[in-house]
């Protein structure tokens, strides 16, 4: 709707008509002054990479033991929890819970508010 | 009237085209169970079955079962990573050529190391292993890459950033590098599974080529590790 249907005393009450200080209009809403039911979109930033520090350990290690297995057995091992963790929580996470970081990305959000609409009119 | 027809047939063709490229799917009722092969579940006695074994028990009273592959198999013999292996050397579907292939290797591989064994001294005659199973699997396992490499495009360019890797992709990446490795570095006369059979010994010793291929992966991820960060999960 471009011009949002006000009464007519508002207009004329903004518009200063009934001082005889006519104005023209100081608001002029090109959108319904009320919420819609969606957010804009956001650009979600990405999570960050798993396990950087265990990796970066075992490859310290590897360089002092010209990339031997044995003896870096302990650092691999730890690298393997590492991911295998990291998996299990990648799997477990909720949709519905918030994320890492502590917010809702703007596809989820829009989703729930879809579900509980803004009412608008009388029944 | 031209349009709607041509988005309608659009449409439908674009339904129809999951049916051109074929997927692995599957025709089975999801009622249907996994069939249990091993002999050892179905000789147990009533008592010592838990709860959830018992519930299992009942239900497998009621459903319809899948008929089993006959890649399965209750024998003692079957090993699921040597016919994973030797589906992967099977060329064209000849898996009776590729079995036999496979039986040769673990036969050449026990007659060296009986060939050793025969010959060691006393005292080292117990650290030569000479059950040709056990070779294999420890060299797989020693051929496994620890940490793999995977193109991440970042600003128009791609680069190779180290990645953990699954279990599965770990062993498939060992065998594949087995078999081209058999296949492309031999002698024109030597056969499968004599080069093959070497090449298991090296690798369970911890050399050989395709070891060097696994360090040359892991040399290429310590190198590239300033990237690392570009990964999102």
């Amino acid at each position: 709707m471009a011009a949002p249907a006000y009464p007519a005393w508002v207009t004329r009450w903004v518009s200063g008509q009934w001082r005889n200080k006519k104005r023209p209009p100081t608001l002029r809403p090109p959108r319904t002054l009320a919420l819609a039911d969606k957010v804009a979109n956001r650009r979600e930033q990405s999570t960050e990479a798993t396990c950087i520090t265990e990796m970066s350990v075992m490859m310290a290690c590897w360089k002092q033991n010209d990339f031997n297995d044995k003896p870096c057995a302990e650092e691999i091992r730890t690298f393997y929890d590492c991911v295998a963790k990291a998996e299990k929580e990648r799997k477990n996470q909720n949709e519905d819970t918030l994320s890492s970081r502590g917010n809702l990305p703007s596809t989820k959000v829009n989703k729930l508010l879809k579900r509980f609409p803004q009412i608008t009119h009388y029944v | 009237m031209a349009a709607p027809s041509a988005a309608g047939l659009g449409r439908r063709l674009r339904a129809w085209l999951p049916r051109i490229m074929p997927v692995r799917w599957s025709r089975y009722n999801p009622s249907y169970l996994e069939p249990e092969v091993k002999k050892e579940s179905h000789q147990k006695p009533l008592e010592e079955l838990t709860e959830e074994e018992r519930q299992q028990m009942e239900l497998k009273a009621v459903r319809p079962i899948k008929a089993a592959p006959p890649s399965l198999s209750s024998s003692v013999f079957s090993d699921p990573m040597i016919s994973k292996f030797t589906n992967m050397m099977m060329k064209s579907g000849n898996k009776v050529l590729a079995r036999s292939l496979m039986s040769q290797t673990l036969e050449a591989i026990k007659r060296k190391q009986l060939e050793k064994y025969h010959k060691a001294p006393e005292n080292e005659k117990e650290r030569i292993e000479c059950n040709p199973y056990v070779i294999f699997h420890q060299a797989l396992k020693n051929c496994q890459p620890i940490i793999g490499l995977s193109n991440i495009t970042r600003g128009g360019k791609a680069y190779q950033v180290p990645v953990p890797l699954t279990d599965n992709r770990k062993r498939f990446l060992a065998m594949k590098w087995l078999i081209t490795e058999c296949r492309e570095n031999k002698h024109r006369r030597t056969l499968m599974p004599e080069k093959l059979s070497q090449e298991l010994l090296l690798a369970f010793n911890n050399e050989g080529p395709v070891i060097k291929r696994k360090h040359v992966l892991h040399k290429m991820a310590e190198a590239n590790r300033a990237y690392a960060h570009f990964r999102w999960w």
